[in-house]
């Protein structure tokens, strides 16, 4: 259609004499201090004395880089078919977290709250729960329900067993009805911390109802079968790559949390409140599988814990596959789990990756990289550097532990090319922002969050892991396996190629890269 | 803070300064709610953008909302900065008093900001943090306002944060500085965000009339020029009753009239200025914007011919907060767009009053929240469009119903004259997509025909 009237972009439009001379008049008042002393400070924020004292701060937290554990939570209850996330507390935390899964994933995240309010405070919230079990599952008609807490709830100290097992009693919900529920304040741990404890609670809740006793590996029709982790994952692509990979395999698999049906899912005309998901009936019959993989490794402590524990299965974790030499680990471990070869599809593609690797590496080689997201991301990125000779110099981890660390450390300390990285556990992004100014990088790579520091550094950032709020459909594309770090390379290169153009005055303008 | 006192709460209606209205509707448990008050507060008050803003307790309520909404600033940007005190399980235990207190000091040091406001959470608020004290202890030792926001998300909706923090405006922040030269003839407007830039454009229409922007509370603003609001001749209430109460008070206190008003629409616009300047009194001034008015519609109406052809008659579902639930009516009626459903939950009584003045009696009022609810509503009476917010688009676009977002996250700016035209040319793109014919045709091999000749 043509267009018949020309309206400047919100860029453009707010570039336009009327509004620049709105923003100087606007000045007057602004601030007190002359624009020089304005350029003083901005300048004094870029030195090293400043750094020393951004590091010194103690009882600030400035731009976090971490959610909390409920919505964690909900995302580890959308791994479940049927299954309607409830968070018990106050109500503002709930559309913060629709918020934020929607704008990561473009796609609807259902969710209820039990709405406390101040007389939730003084009495308690079990009538908030049990009003809001009843309600919920006349509207929304789920098979689970799956209850975390907020702060709030947990401040009070809400007793969530005995809640619940009232609200059974007095008819508000079924005895059938499955009700999982995980203790998730937000003053304790991260959005992995929450994921892993409801992980933990739905799996142990539907089995423990079944009655299924683990015998690994020798269940009717279940006994071959594999189980698959995937953990607090922002990407829907990882889990159509993994299924690619295990059907080269050709090996039956359970993914114990799939919620890339809930977050992938088809424009057909007609919404549903639930898409996909991993089968009620298949988590206590994972019991009897042969043993499980997870692409994580501190998202999902616990629930690992529970499985080596109570259902005496051989477990292999690992953090993000990226690059060549974690997938190479990932295939091994599931034919030695499986007992299966290495299929010749997977060989293949392998061998087409390294081409495309060594294709690229002149770009690559010697790039200072920074580092910012959750630690298993962490661990896969940094593995990727230093394999296609990158060096990561800063790295950033608000919500890693010391196992973390030392991990990650260890990682560096094996190569010539991780020799200047320190890693920064429980740190936010303004100090990030220090580090990128003080030890300038060529490449930064971390979420939409990042990209202030990023910009005040003058350094490109290459979005990975989450959230992801400001640049459409990269959560469909993997960035584990071969593939997945096929994908990852392509974007890391051509922003550096792309760099090279900008930057370019004409003579180096080439056409052949 | 003060323990928050149930009776008071419900004595007072609300919002301590609205007394005559119903209590803002609770929300039931087991739905899908919308924000609690503490993010309503923060939404008030954030747009004042050199200010810095500290997020006292744990990382939920921070880390989950900073730097995401879309009031823009010409200027200084402190207040996208995500502060928090990041409150742990032994703060929780022995108090985070003294860790707010480091956190405001560090603040003060670094970022040397003109004020800092404070926001108290539910868990601060539970453990009996005295916010008030820190606050007044830390103001009189760094002689810099620090300002305590007690909107804890528990007391209720986001309607309430928003009434909350214009509390705390009047309470610390109104009548306490002058502007360097009087302004006979100066204006606040209250309630106004700059999303998208759309203050910037009423800013524009207000100075070709001479009207001069006193305070804006809050898009755009600044710390200061809120201080002296006090001295504007008229108020203007900006949509819906967020921050109505602050009017009223101001009034009281300082006899400036206020006005509810709107600039969503030609005529709502066109109304507001001529209320602006009606209550300032001025002969002058009301020929101007007389003449200015006039000249902008009889424009917008040449522009808009191509739109109007294409938008006759469609109709509209539209669901959004209180704060454009009327307004937005006006502005579709006017591009001959018929809203045949609308959203009323967040609304107040006076709010559902206007939105009955303004549409049909067969349109279908959206009491209550849930996706599937308005998808039905858009069924149901075959609208053509939904008009909402992010949490719904995604659902939508499922539908595969045409959407155009209309809260805070967009990037269109849809206030004034100008801004009319955008929201035709933004809901004709929507309408005519190419994309939704072929959405909603089944794929080839689904036709009865085969596609092509074998
Ligand atoms: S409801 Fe309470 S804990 Fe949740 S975001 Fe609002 S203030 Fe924070």
């Amino acid at each position: 259609m043509k267009d018949h009237l020309n309206i400047p972009d919100h860029n453009k439009l707010f570039q336009t004499e009327p509004y620049v001379k709105q923003r100087e008049g606007k000045k007057a008042f602004e601030a007190p201090c002359s624009e020089q002393e304005t350029a003083e400070a901005l300048a004094y924020s870029k030195t090293s004395e400043y750094k020393d004292k951004n590091f010194a701060r103690k009882s600030l937290v400035v731009n976090p880089h971490k959610a909390c554990q409920p919505l964690g939570a909900l995302m580890a209850s959308l791994g479940f078919e049927k299954t309607l996330p409830f968070i018990h507390g106050s109500q503002g935390c709930t559309a913060y977290f629709r918020s934020h899964l929607s704008r990561h994933f473009k796609e609807p995240a259902p969710a209820v709250s039990s709405s406390m309010t101040e007389d939730g405070a003084v009495f308690g919230g079990m009538s908030n729960l049990i009003d809001g079990l009843e309600n919920s599952v006349a509207l929304y008609k789920p098979e689970m329900v799956a209850v975390s807490t907020t702060c709030m709830a947990e401040v009070i100290g809400d007793d969530l067993q005995a809640f619940i097992s009232n609200a059974r009693q007095k008819g508000a919900i079924t005895e059938e009805l499955p009700v999982p529920y995980a203790n998730t304040p937000s003053f304790a741990g991260s959005h992995i911390t929450g994921y892993d404890s409801m992980l933990k609670s739905i799996i142990s809740t539907l089995y423990k109802r079944s009655g299924i006793e683990a015998t690994p590996g020798s269940g009717e029709g279940t006994g071959e079968k594999l189980n698959v982790i995937l953990g607090f994952e922002p990407y829907t692509g990882n889990f159509a790559e993994m299924r690619k990979i295990l059907a080269a395999f050709d090996t039956k698999y359970t993914f114990l949390g799939d919620h890339s049906g809930n977050f992938d899912s088809p424009a057909t005309g007609e919404y549903s409140y639930y898409y996909g998901g991993t089968k009620l009936e298949d988590v206590p019959k994972a019991a009897n599988a042969l043993g499980t993989l997870s692409l994580q490794k501190y998202s999902v402590k616990k629930t690992l814990e529970y499985i080596e524990g109570t259902w005496k299965q051989q477990t292999v974790s690992m953090s993000a596959p990226i690059g060549i030499t974690a997938t190479d680990r990932l295939v091994d471990a599931i034919s030695e789990l499986t007992g299966l070869p290495i299929p010749a599809e997977l060989i293949d593609e392998r061998g087409r990756v390294v081409d495309a690797l060594t294709d690229s590496h002149p770009y690559l080689h010697g790039k200072r990289t920074a580092l910012v997201g959750d630690p298993d991301l962490l661990i896969g990125l940094i593995q990727f550097c230093l394999e296609t000779g990158m060096e990561p110099v800063h790295i950033v981890c608000s919500n890693g532990d010391n196992g973390f660390k030392g991990e990650a450390e260890a990682l560096l300390a094996a190569s010539p090319y991780g020799a200047e990285a320190t890693v920064h556990i429980g740190n936010d992004l303004w100090h990030m922002r220090s580090l990128l100014i003080d030890n300038p990088v060529d490449l930064s790579f971390g979420s939409s969050h990042l990209k202030y520091a990023a910009k005040d550094a003058g350094v490109p950032l290459i979005r990975v892991g989450f959230p992801v709020f400001d640049r459409h459909h990269l959560h469909r594309y993997p960035v584990i396996g071969y593939q997945g770090t096929l994908n990852l390379l392509t974007t890391v290169v051509n922003t550096i190629l792309q760099n090279l153009d900008d930057d370019s005055s004409g003579f180096n303008h080439d056409l052949v890269r | 803070m003060e323990p928050i006192r149930k009776d008071e709460f419900d004595s007072q209606a609300c919002g301590s300064l609205t007394p005559k209205t119903k209590p803002c509707p609770r929300p039931k448990p087991g739905e899908a709610a919308g924000g609690c008050s503490f993010d309503g507060a923060q939404i008030t008050l954030l747009p004042i953008m050199d200010a810095a803003h500290l997020v006292h307790g744990p990382i939920a309520c921070a880390g989950n909302s900073w730097e995401s909404r879309g009031t823009l600033t010409s200027g200084p940007s402190l207040s996208q900065y995500g502060f928090a005190t990041d409150l742990n399980n032994t703060d929780i235990i022995f108090g985070g008093e003294k860790k707010l207190k480091e956190s405001i000091d560090y603040i003060a040091g670094r970022f040397a900001p003109p004020a800092i406001f404070v926001y108290a959470t539910c868990v601060t608020a539970l453990i009996g943090e005295d916010m008030d004290a820190v606050c007044k202890e830390a103001s009189g030792r760094l002689g810099l306002p620090v300002i305590p926001v007690n909107a804890p998300g528990f007391v209720g909706s986001k309607n309430l944060g928003n009434r909350l923090a214009g509390d705390a405006l009047l309470q610390y922040v109104i009548g306490t500085g002058e502007p360097e030269k009087e302004v006979p003839l100066g204006v606040n407007l209250i309630g106004e965000y700059n999303i998208a830039g759309e203050m910037w454009d009423i800013e524009k229409l207000m100075n070709s009339a001479g009207i001069t922007l006193m305070s804006r509370i809050t898009g755009d603003a600044r710390y200061k020029e809120i201080t002296w609001a006090h001295r504007a001749k008229v108020n203007m209430v900006v949509c819906s009753r967020a921050l109505l109460g602050l009017a009223k008070e101001m009034e009281k206190r300082y006899h400036i009239p206020f006005f509810e008003g709107s600039f969503y629409g030609a005529k709502e616009t066109t109304y507001s200025l001529r209320q602006m300047a009606f209550l300032m009194n001025d002969r002058e001034m009301e020929r101007r914007v007389d003449r200015l008015t006039e000249r902008e519609e009889a424009r917008l109406i040449q522009d808009l011919r191509p739109y109007r052809k294409l938008l006759k008659g469609k109709k509209a579902v539209l669901y959004t907060g209180g704060v454009k639930s009327w307004s937005i009516i006006s502005a579709l009626k006017e591009l001959g767009v018929q809203v045949v459903g609308v959203g009323t939950n967040k609304s107040t009584d006076d709010d559902v009053r206007r939105i009955a003045d303004r549409v049909g009696d067969d349109t279908e009022y959206i009491p209550e929240g849930g996706a599937s609810r308005i998808i039905k509503t858009v069924r149901d009476r075959k609208a053509d469009i939904m008009i909402a917010g992010g949490r719904n688009m995604y659902v939508a676009m499922k539908e595969q119903i045409p959407f155009i977002d209309i809260n805070q996250e967009r990037h269109k700016a849809y206030a004034g004259y100008e801004g009319l035209l955008r929201l035709a040319k933004e809901l004709t793109y929507s309408l005519t997509n190419p994309i939704w014919r072929l959405a909603s045709s089944p794929a080839p091999w689904d036709k009865e025909e085969p596609p092509y000749d074998r």
